[in-house]
């Protein structure tokens, strides 16, 4: 009798789990905006013209996020806000990892070109308090925009161990940051939510749900794509397998086909470039593919889809260290990368003397212009500005130079 | 409502906690504790553990902090165990989360592009396989483990806990771990009786 009641209430459990499954959202192909062929873009300027159109032309500008008073300062990220500003995160402490680490955040006026003083959103203690379990310590937040408008904040704690043991946690603001709600916990991980962390900026889907390229660096370093509904997880894919590949950005091509580009994380006999996977059904599955052919020192890349289908990278373009920073750019027509600007570069001073430039982060609030943040020796946050029209005006530029070197080269 | 589960995880952690502590001092003890005694531990124990004594935290966010919130499956087996009535865990049971968990960890952590840790989210197939485990616990007279396993998918489906992986109302390591080690001491001792039971009708 009593195995007779113990099916029976099986069979109950059986329902609601086959009603549960049957409520979950589908899988939705990726958000994107339609791409504007850019007229300018098509023929590159010959090497004559690049001196008038130069005047019209403004230079980028460059500022630092406002002073914490903390000593260590790393893992910056941007995201617009509605009128127009641009709101950065970061975290600062006196040291990576440490108890006293909080994330920052400040308001970039583009008429005025100013950063506003910076104020914690998230310390350990309040972490500790609204997730309801011990945190050791805080790091990597990155920014979203929800399809209801709001902001929602993911950000790395670790309980236990180093960033290995991390897990993903979430805020969310209903006044583009001024205040935040309660952290929720993301639930990523099988083995005691271990080792999932963020880094780049997430993707939207069609039905308004965020996919956020996540990545695990503990036994395996690979990446994951999470499909994250409100303050939870609700599907997830594997980017990439093995020890070699973190901390993937995600390029969207269309709203099936999407790139991803990989911080390599590799033994010294493997090759030190970007490790590429591929998806062609929005994310539920990906390929590798082979590498890009760029130098990377096992260090995070930054990158950017602009309206008209321009892809630009920035990272250190080095096997070894990060003393250089450099910007490069792709075209949609040719889809080859080319430097555009270095934009740091210690390689003239000795080894001890050399600056970090790393983890740098780039958005764009027009869908033409860039805004790239990045740490600079882990004391400060450089923060950088390219309007649309010096994009293009470099871009062809290069193109043009490149153009000349070959027909000289053919001629010769 | 996440306010409510974060009382509801600690709650729950803290009971489990406190009769693990009973446990052990079961194992300490020459006789067994009665009944009565065992659940005043358990509410003097999980009480100490849940409110913040003079701490920031209480101490079962503490050991949340490490072990997250633990299995549907390994809670209730282990608050099962309280009461007197309960018979051991059937080996079949213990052999078949071993295995499992030594099938499951290895790709769900990263190796190769297989990860069945995302079809606990919402495959059909996956649940219909852990019904079917349920069902084999059913015709082996494990009522236990019937009970157990439909509660944990009837909490997966009301979101119980932060996950809404069924894997993590199923699994944990720590069930993993208990249930390989708990069989391969059963195993041993297997070995020995026999070993025993040899020498002793070992025609002379």
């Amino acid at each position: 009798m009593s195995r007779v009641i113990a099916l029976c209430f099986l069979l109950l459990a059986a329902v609601i789990g086959f009603l549960h499954i049957d409520s979950r959202p589908v899988w939705a192909p990726f958000q994107v905006s339609p791409l504007q062929v850019d007229e300018e873009l098509e023929e590159p300027v010959s090497g004559k013209s690049i001196g008038p159109n130069k005047l019209s032309i403004p230079a980028p500008q460059s500022n630092w996020l406002p002073d914490t008073g903390a000593p260590s300062v790393h893992a910056a990220s941007l995201i617009a806000l509605k009128d127009g500003a641009v709101r950065a995160f970061w975290f600062a402490g006196s040291r990576e990892g440490a108890a006293d680490v909080s994330i920052y955040s400040s308001v970039y006026d583009p008429k005025s070109a100013h950063w506003s003083a910076a104020t914690v959103v998230i310390d350990r203690i309040s972490a500790e308090q609204g997730l309801a379990r011990y945190i050791a310590k805080l790091g990597n937040p990155v920014p979203a925009r929800l399809a209801d408008g709001r902001l929602q904040l993911f950000f790395v704690t670790v309980s236990i161990g180093g960033w290995a043991g991390s897990s993903i946690s979430t805020l969310t603001s209903d006044d583009e940051g001024l205040t935040w709600s309660n952290p929720q916990r993301l639930i990523s991980s099988p083995l005691a939510n271990l080792s999932t962390l963020v880094k780049s900026p997430s993707i939207t889907f069609a039905d308004g749900r965020l996919g956020i390229p996540a990545y695990h660096e503990w036994i395996g370093r690979f990446g994951e794509f999470l499909r994250v509904d409100a303050g939870q997880v609700i599907d997830k894919r594997r980017m990439s397998s093995g020890r070699s590949a973190i901390q993937p950005l995600v390029l969207v091509n269309d709203a099936q086909d999407a790139s991803a580009y990989f911080r390599q994380t590799r033994s010294a006999d493997l090759p030190k470039q970007i490790p590429v996977s591929h998806t062609q059904n929005a994310g539920q599955s990906w390929q590798q593919l082979e590498d890009l052919a760029i130098a990377n020192p096992n260090s995070a890349v930054a990158g950017l889809l602009l309206k008209n289908g321009t892809r630009i990278l920035v990272l250190n373009n080095i096997e070894a260290g990060r003393y250089r920073l450099a910007l490069l750019m792709s075209d949609p027509k040719s889809g080859k990368w080319q430097i555009i600007e270095v934009l740091e570069d210690d390689e003239a001073l000795p080894n001890a003397q050399r600056k970090e430039f790393s983890y740098p982060y780039l958005i764009s609030v027009d869908g033409d212009d860039a805004h790239l943040v990045y740490t600079w020796d882990r004391k400060k946050i450089r923060h950088r500005y390219f309007s649309g029209a010096w994009l293009k005006h470099s871009l062809s530029k290069a193109q043009s130079l490149e153009t000349d070197t070959s027909t000289q080269e053919a001629q010769q | 409502m996440n306010a409510y589960m974060q009382t509801i995880a600690l709650i729950e952690l803290s009971i489990t906690c406190a009769i693990v502590s009973v446990w052990i001092l079961q194992q300490f003890s020459t006789h067994a504790l009665p009944l009565i005694l065992k659940v005043i531990l358990v509410i003097l124990i999980g009480n100490l553990l849940f409110w913040p004594v003079g701490l920031n935290l209480p101490l079962v966010a503490y050991v949340r902090g490490v072990t997250g919130d633990l299995s549907i499956v390994l809670t209730l087996l282990l608050w099962s165990s309280l009461l007197p009535t309960t018979k051991p865990v059937p080996i079949i049971f213990k052999f078949a989360v071993a295995i499992i968990s030594l099938c499951f960890y290895p790709f769900a952590l990263g190796w190769g592009m297989i990860d069945p840790y995302a079809w606990g989210y919402g495959s059909i197939v996956f649940l219909v396989a852990v019904l079917f485990i349920a069902l084999v616990c059913g015709m082996a007279n494990c009522n236990r483990g019937v009970w157990i396993i439909a509660l944990a998918i009837i909490a997966w489906a009301a979101h119980w806990h932060e996950s809404a992986n069924l894997w993590d109302y199923l699994l944990d390591p720590f069930l993993a771990i208990w249930a390989t080690f708990s069989l391969f001491g059963a195993t041993l001792q297997r070995r020995k009786e026999k070993m025993r039971s040899g020498y002793l009708f070992r025609p002379g």
